[in-house]
C-alpha cells in the first residue's frame, strides 16, 4: 500500500485545524509513547501526531486524509496489547485523549453522554456518586471509552453484565471520508436495519471514529463481597465453575488463580497474599444492595464449592480485606511482566466448560515448547489471558518460539469452539490468527465491510483483517 | 495456653465528613466492620494456637451488634468470643472503656497468659486502650510489636518498634502486647468455620457480672476526657505556581520545607 | 456529668431514630429507644433528632473543692542515652502555657547515667529536672519507668503531663494515666490552657478526617501526648536557671517482668506505601546517572525516591518503586516529584498525598493541577541548588 507523505502543506492545514501547539511532527517532537502501545511489540512512530477537542476537527482532518490518501490512526490512551493503535503505515495519528468530557448524565434514561477520551476510572467515579454504575470492568482503568468501545472489552463482571456493546446505546462517528453519523441514541430498542452501532463496537478503530458515546447505566449495587476459594488443584477449581453455573445463581465475576502467578505479585507488591493454601483458587464476586442479601446468594455457592472438595472458602467482606486480594489481582500482568525481559499475550476465549482442558494445554506446552507461560483469566465467561515469557531467549529465538506457541494455543482454541481474542482484539499482531482460526469466507466478509466503510482503506489501516 | 483478643467494632469507613454549621458527623447508614488493626491480632492469636496450641477467646465491648464481629473472629479462628454490653457502658471514653475491658477479663473462667490488642482503632486512633488494659489487669505490656520471634513455655519474645532501633525482649506471662499493622497478613474468615461454629455461644456479661459494680467507673461517668465538639479539618486547598530564576526557586523550596518540617535533623530522628 | 435523658413519649419512629446515630448506639428494645455502650456522646442525637426525644442534662457542678494540682511536668524522651528532640518542642510549649497560669515547667528523665543529660534540658526553659538514674533504667521496661513516673507526679502533683508520641511516650503515658484514673489525649495537635488550668486539646480521630476538642474537667493532672514536629522547639538559651534533682526508687519498685535481650539498628527497607516523604523521578530525568540528585535530595529529606512508569520502564528503579494505578497507591505526608508530567496513570496513584510539590519545567503540565506548590523550572537547575542548600 503506498500512501502520501506528510508534507509542510499537511502540516499548515493540520496546524489551521488544531492549533499550532497541537500539531506534533517527527520522531523529535514526538513522544515515544506514541510510537507503541501497552506491550510494546509493535514499534512505529506516525508521521505526525495531532491533538483534538472536537468532533468538527476530526471531520476535517478525515476529509483532508480522505482527499490526499494520508492514512490515520485515531488513539486512545495507548493501553491496547495487540498494536492496534499503532500507525504502521505512518501518517496523521489523532490523539482523542483530550476529548474528555462527561457531556450529560440523563437520570430519566439511565444514560451517560461521553466524549472518547473520557477515561473508565472517572466514569465509574462519576456514575457511582449518582448512585448509578456502569458495569463493564476491563483490568485497565486508565484506558478510555472510546478505546474499550473499540474491542468490545469485557472485563471481570461479564459473567454477570455482559461486555462494553452491551451497555454502548448510540454513537457519534466520523467516517473515513469526513461524514459524520448518529448511530443509535438513548433509545432502549432498535430494530431499524442493520445495526451499524454493534459494527463499531469492536472494530477497533478501522471503521470510523468514535467521537461521543451514550452508554446505558445500571443502579448501583450497594455492597460488594467476594469469595476466595482454595482448591487442591486447578482443574478441581475450574470442573467447579459449570456446577456453579449450572445452579442458577449467577456471581458477577468468577476469576481463577493461580500460585505461580500469587508469588510472583506478592513478590511484585511486597505484601502477602491472604491465603497460600493451596495450588489454585477460584475468586468470585458476589454484589447486592445488603449485605444479607449477598449472604444468601453465597451461601448455596459455597456449599457446592465445599461439595466440590474446595479446601475452603474464605470471605472477603471489608474494604482492606477486598484490597488483600484485588490489589493482587490487579497487579498480576505488571506482575508477570517485571518477572521477565519481554512478553507477549494470548486472549483466547473458549467455552466455559473447556477452560480446565485448555487451561491443562497451556501447561504442557511450557515442557513441550521449552518456555514459560503464565496465566490468569475470567474462568466465568472462558476469556483467558496467557503471556509467553521471553526471558533470556535472543530475539531471533524468541520470535521463532513464540510463533510456535501462538500456533499451538490459537489452533486448539478452535478445536474447543474458542476464538482468538475475547477482549483485547486482534490489531496487528493477531491478524493471522484470526484469518487462520475463522477462514478465508470470513476474512472476505470483512474486508468487504471496511472497503463499504473506506473505500481509500486510510483508516487505521493494515489492522483486522 | 490461654490467650486473649481484645476487638472492636468500627465505622465501615473512616471517610467521614461533618457538616461545618452543625459540627455533627455525615453519615448515612451504620455498616460497621472489625477494627482492621484488630485483624493482626487475631492472626497472631489463632497462628500460635496452630502452632503451640491454645485457646483464643476474642472479647469485645459495645452494642448488641457487635456480636457481629465476634462471629467473625470465631470464623477466624477463635475459641471463645465474650461480649461486654449494658447501657451503663455508653459514652465511654479511653479510660472507662480499658477499665471495663479489664473487668471482664477478669470475670473469664481461666487465668489468662497473653493478652493480644490491635495498635489501636480507625475510629478512635489513640492506641492507648491496650496499655491501660494491662495497667487495670496489673500485668506488663509491650506496644509496637513488630514481630514475635519465638512463644516459650512462660514468656514470649517479641521485636517492638522503637522507631529508630528495634527492641528485642522476653516477657514473662501474664502480660499483654499491642500489635502493629503488617506484623502478618491476617487470614480471612472461613465460610468452614462458620459452619462449625454457627451455634456455638457467645458469653454476654454486662456491669452486674463485674467484680467492680461501681457505676461511677463506667460509661460517661467514669470517663475523665469529655468531647466539647468535633469540627472538619483544614483542608490543603492551596494552588500555587511559582516562577523565577533558579536560584530563587530553589530558596523558596527549602524555606518552605524547612518551614513544614521535613528537612531532617543531625541524628535523624523519625517523626 | 452530662448524660442523655430519652423522653419516650415524644418519639415518633422508632426506625427513623434508630437510624439517626452513626455508631450504631440507638437500639429500639421492644418499643423502648434506648441508648447503648457504643455511644460517644457526640450528641448528634440531640442536635439531628425528632425535637424533644433526645435532651442533654448536665449535672449540678460538684462544688467539693477539686485540686488543680501545680506545674507542667514533661517527660524528656531518652532513649540510647539520647534525648528525643520532641523533648525540646514539647517544653516550649508546657513554658508558653505556664507562663499564662503562673506555673513552674518540669521535666523528668528516666534512665541509666543520664546526669549529663539533663543539663541540656535546662537550656530549654525548665524549671527544675528529675533524675531518676539507674541501671534498672537501661533499657525502657514499663513497669520501672512507671513507678518512676507515679512517684514523680505524687511527690509534686502537677496539672498537666505531656508525653511525646514517640513508641516509649505512646505505651509510658496511657498506663501512668489508668494508674491516676485520669484522662488522656493522644496525638494532640493543639494545645491551649484556661486560666483556670482546663488543658484545651485539640486531635484528629476517624484517620485525620474529622477534629475533636477535648478536655478534663474534674481529674488531674491531664495527660497529653504530642507527636514529633507538631510543635516549635524553643530557640536553645546560653544562660541556665533551672535546677537538677535527683531521686531514687526502691529496688522492688524497678522490678520487672521484661528481659531485654538486645537493641538492634532498624533497617530501612520500608514500602513505599509506608514512607511519610516521596521524591519521584519523572521522565524529565535523561540518564540512569542522573537519578543520583534525586538519591540525594531524598537523603536530605529522609524520604523514599519512586518513580513514573516510564522510568521504571527503562530499568533504571526497582518496579516496586513505582507510583501510579499499575503500580503503587500512595499517601505521603510529602510528595516532591521531579520532572513529572501528570499522567492520569501517575497521578491517581498519589493525589491523596498532605503536600504535593511539582518541579517541572513545562508551565502546562497536567501535574500543576494536583500540585500544592508547583515549581516552573528544570530539575537540572533547581535540584543541584535545593541539596546543596541542605547540606
Amino acid at each position: 500500500m503506498t500512501y502520501k507523505k506528510i508534507d509542510e502543506r499537511d502540516l499548515a492545514f493540520l496546524r489551521s485545524v488544531c492549533g499550532e501547539d497541537k500539531v506534533f511532527f517527527g520522531e523529535e517532537e514526538i513522544n515515544d509513547d506514541f510510537s507503541h502501545d501497552e506491550l510494546g511489540g509493535v514499534h512505529q512512530y506516525p508521521e505526525v501526531l495531532v491533538e483534538v477537542i472536537e468532533t468538527s476537527q476530526v471531520s476535517q482532518i478525515m476529509k483532508y486524509a480522505f482527499n490526499n490518501n494520508i492514512p490515520v490512526t485515531p488513539r486512545g490512551q495507548g493501553t491496547g496489547l495487540v498494536g492496534a493503535s499503532v500507525a504502521i503505515y505512518g501518517g496523521i495519528m489523532i490523539n482523542m485523549s483530550k476529548m474528555n468530557r462527561i457531556l450529560e448524565l440523563d437520570e430519566d434514561n439511565l444514560t451517560l453522554t461521553v466524549e472518547p477520551g473520557v477515561l473508565l476510572m472517572e466514569i465509574s467515579k462519576f456514575v457511582e456518586e449518582h448512585d448509578l454504575f456502569y458495569p463493564p470492568d476491563p483490568g485497565e482503568k486508565s484506558a478510555t471509552i472510546a478505546g474499550n468501545i473499540n474491542t468490545n472489552a469485557g472485563g471481570m463482571r461479564a459473567v454477570k453484565y455482559g461486555v462494553t456493546r452491551d451497555y454502548v446505546r448510540g454513537l457519534e462517528v466520523v467516517l473515513p471520508n469526513g461524514d459524520i453519523l448518529q448511530l443509535g441514541g438513548k433509545i432502549v430498542k432498535n430494530s431499524s436495519g442493520y445495526s451499524i452501532k454493534d459494527l463499531i463496537v469492536g472494530s477497533e478503530g478501522t471503521l470510523g471514529i468514535v467521537t461521543k458515546a451514550i452508554l446505558k447505566l445500571l443502579p448501583l449495587p450497594k455492597k460488594t463481597i467476594s469469595l476466595l476459594i482454595p482448591f487442591p488443584n486447578l482443574e478441581m477449581a475450574i470442573e467447579t465453575v459449570p456446577i456453579i453455573i449450572k445452579a442458577k445463581i449467577i456471581p458477577t465475576a468468577i476469576e481463577y488463580i493461580v500460585k505461580d502467578v500469587i508469588l510472583v505479585s506478592e513478590e511484585f507488591l511486597g505484601k502477602k497474599f491472604p491465603d497460600h493454601s493451596a495450588d489454585a483458587y477460584l475468586l468470585l464476586t458476589f454484589d447486592g444492595n445488603s449485605t444479607e442479601e449477598i449472604e444468601r446468594l453465597y451461601d448455596k455457592v459455597a456449599r457446592i464449592c465445599l461439595d466440590q472438595e474446595a479446601l475452603d472458602v474464605l470471605i472477603s467482606n471489608t474494604q482492606e480485606r477486598q484490597d488483600s486480594i484485588w490489589k493482587a489481582r490487579g497487579a498480576f500482568l505488571e506482575a508477570i511482566k517485571a518477572s521477565t525481559t519481554e512478553m507477549d499475550e494470548c486472549d483466547v476465549v473458549v467455552p466455559r466448560n473447556k477452560i480446565a482442558e485448555f487451561v491443562k494445554f497451556g501447561d504442557r506446552l511450557q515442557t513441550e515448547c521449552h518456555i514459560r507461560i503464565r496465566g490468569f483469566g475470567h474462568a466465568g465467561d472462558g476469556n483467558l489471558h496467557m503471556y509467553i515469557l521471553r526471558d533470556e531467549l535472543n530475539q531471533a529465538e524468541w520470535e521463532e518460539k513464540l510463533e510456535e506457541v501462538f500456533r499451538h494455543l490459537y489452533q486448539r482454541a478452535k478445536e474447543l469452539g474458542g476464538k482468538v481474542s475475547g477482549e483485547h482484539g486482534i490489531g496487528f499482531a493477531k491478524k493471522l490468527y484470526l484469518q487462520e482460526s475463522d477462514g478465508e469466507v470470513n476474512t472476505l466478509l470483512m474486508q468487504s465491510i471496511k472497503r463499504a466503510f473506506d473505500p481509500m482503506n486510510i483508516l487505521n489501516p493494515g489492522k483486522i483483517c | 495456653m490461654e490467650i486473649i483478643v481484645c476487638i472492636k467494632q468500627v465505622p465501615g469507613t473512616t471517610e467521614v465528613e461533618i457538616d461545618e454549621e452543625t459540627g455533627v458527623l455525615k453519615r448515612d447508614g451504620i455498616e460497621a466492620k472489625m477494627n482492621p488493626y484488630d485483624l493482626y491480632a487475631i492472626e497472631i492469636a489463632v497462628r500460635i494456637k496452630e502452632d503451640k496450641g491454645a485457646k483464643v477467646t476474642a472479647i469485645t465491648m459495645g452494642p448488641q451488634q457487635a456480636i457481629v464481629v465476634l462471629r467473625e473472629a470465631f470464623m477466624m479462628g477463635a475459641d471463645e468470643t465474650v461480649l461486654l454490653t449494658d447501657r451503663r457502658f455508653a459514652g465511654a471514653d479511653v479510660l472507662a472503656t480499658s477499665y471495663a475491658l479489664a473487668q471482664g477479663i477478669k470475670r473469664l473462667p481461666n487465668n489468662v497468659d497473653l493478652i493480644i490488642c490491635g495498635k489501636m482503632t480507625t475510629d478512635g486512633d489513640t492506641a492507648q486502650v491496650g496499655p491501660e488494659i494491662a495497667e487495670f489487669i496489673g500485668v506488663p505490656h509491650i506496644s509496637n510489636v513488630l514481630n514475635i520471634l519465638e512463644i516459650k513455655e512462660r514468656s514470649i519474645v517479641v521485636e517492638m518498634d522503637m522507631g529508630h532501633t528495634i527492641e528485642i525482649a522476653e516477657v514473662n506471662f501474664p502480660c499483654l502486647i499491642t500489635v502493629e499493622k503488617g506484623i502478618n497478613q491476617p487470614r480471612l474468615p472461613s465460610f468452614k468455620r462458620r459452619l462449625e461454629t454457627e451455634s456455638k455461644e457467645i458469653s454476654v456479661l454486662s456491669l452486674n457480672d463485674f467484680e467492680d459494680q461501681d457505676e461511677k467507673r463506667y460509661g460517661l461517668n467514669g470517663s475523665p476526657t469529655q468531647v466539647k465538639r468535633i469540627f472538619p479539618p483544614e483542608t490543603n486547598t492551596n494552588r500555587e505556581l511559582w516562577k523565577g530564576s533558579s536560584q530563587e526557586l530553589s530558596d523558596r523550596l527549602v524555606n518552605k520545607l524547612m518551614e513544614m518540617k521535613f528537612v531532617q535533623e543531625e541524628s535523624g530522628w523519625q517523626r | 456529668m452530662a448524660k442523655i435523658v430519652i423522653h419516650q413519649e415524644k418519639s415518633m419512629s422508632p426506625e427513623e431514630t434508630v437510624k439517626l446515630c452513626p455508631f450504631g448506639a440507638i437500639e429500639c428494645i421492644e418499643g423502648k429507644i434506648e441508648i447503648n455502650a457504643g455511644c460517644k456522646m457526640c450528641k448528634i442525637c440531640v442536635k439531628q433528632g425528632p425535637v424533644g426525644v433526645f435532651e442533654l442534662v448536665e449535672d449540678e457542678p460538684e462544688t467539693a473543692e477539686f485540686d488543680p494540682g501545680n506545674g507542667i511536668l514533661v517527660y524528656a524522651d531518652c532513649s540510647e542515652r539520647e534525648i528525643h528532640p520532641v523533648t525540646y518542642e514539647l517544653l516550649g510549649k508546657a513554658r508558653e502555657m505556664a507562663n499564662k497560669i503562673g506555673h513552674p515547667v518540669y521535666g523528668i528523665l528516666i534512665g541509666y547515667e543520664i546526669k549529663e543529660k539533663a543539663k541540656e534540658l535546662l537550656h530549654y526553659g525548665v524549671d527544675e529536672v528529675f533524675v531518676y538514674d539507674n541501671q534498672h533504667f537501661q533499657y525502657f521496661r514499663i513497669e520501672p519507668y512507671a513507678a518512676a513516673m507515679e512517684d514523680l507526679i505524687m511527690k509534686k502533683r502537677p496539672t498537666i503531663v505531656l508525653v511525646g508520641g514517640t513508641t516509649v511516650g505512646r505505651s509510658l503515658a496511657p498506663r501512668v494515666a489508668a494508674r491516676f484514673r485520669t484522662g488522656l489525649t493522644a496525638d494532640c495537635t493543639k494545645l491551649s490552657i484556661q486560666d483556670n488550668t482546663d488543658l484545651d486539646q485539640i486531635r484528629p480521630a476517624f484517620g485525620g478526617n474529622i477534629m475533636a476538642h477535648i478536655h478534663t474537667p474534674k481529674h488531674r493532672p491531664q495527660f497529653a501526648t504530642v507527636r514529633y514536629k507538631v510543635f516549635d522547639a524553643p530557640a536553645r538559651t546560653k544562660e541556665t536557671e533551672g535546677k537538677i534533682t535527683e531521686y531514687d526508687m526502691p529496688l522492688e519498685k524497678m522490678a520487672s517482668n521484661i528481659n531485654v535481650i538486645k537493641i538492634k539498628k532498624k533497617e530501612k527497607i520500608e514500602a513505599l506505601e509506608d514512607a511519610e516523604v516521596i521524591v519521584v523521578a519523572g521522565r524529565a530525568v535523561k540518564k540512569k546517572e542522573d537519578l543520583n540528585m534525586i538519591y540525594q535530595l531524598a537523603d536530605r529529606l529522609g524520604a523514599q525516591v519512586a518513580g513514573t512508569r516510564p522510568l521504571i520502564e527503562t530499568g533504571w528503579l526497582d518496579a516496586r518503586k513505582q507510583i501510579g494505578l499499575s503500580g503503587r497507591t500512595v499517601k505521603p505526608k510529602l510528595i516532591i516529584t521531579c520532572g513529572v508530567s501528570g499522567a492520569i496513570q501517575f497521578i491517581s496513584g498519589m493525589n491523596n498525598t498532605d503536600c504535593i510539590i511539582a518541579i517541572n519545567s513545562n508551565e502546562n503540565a497536567s501535574i500543576f493541577n494536583v500540585a500544592h506548590y508547583g515549581i516552573v523550572g528544570d530539575i537540572y537547575e533547581v535540584i543541584p541548588r535545593i541539596i546543596e542548600k541542605l547540606k
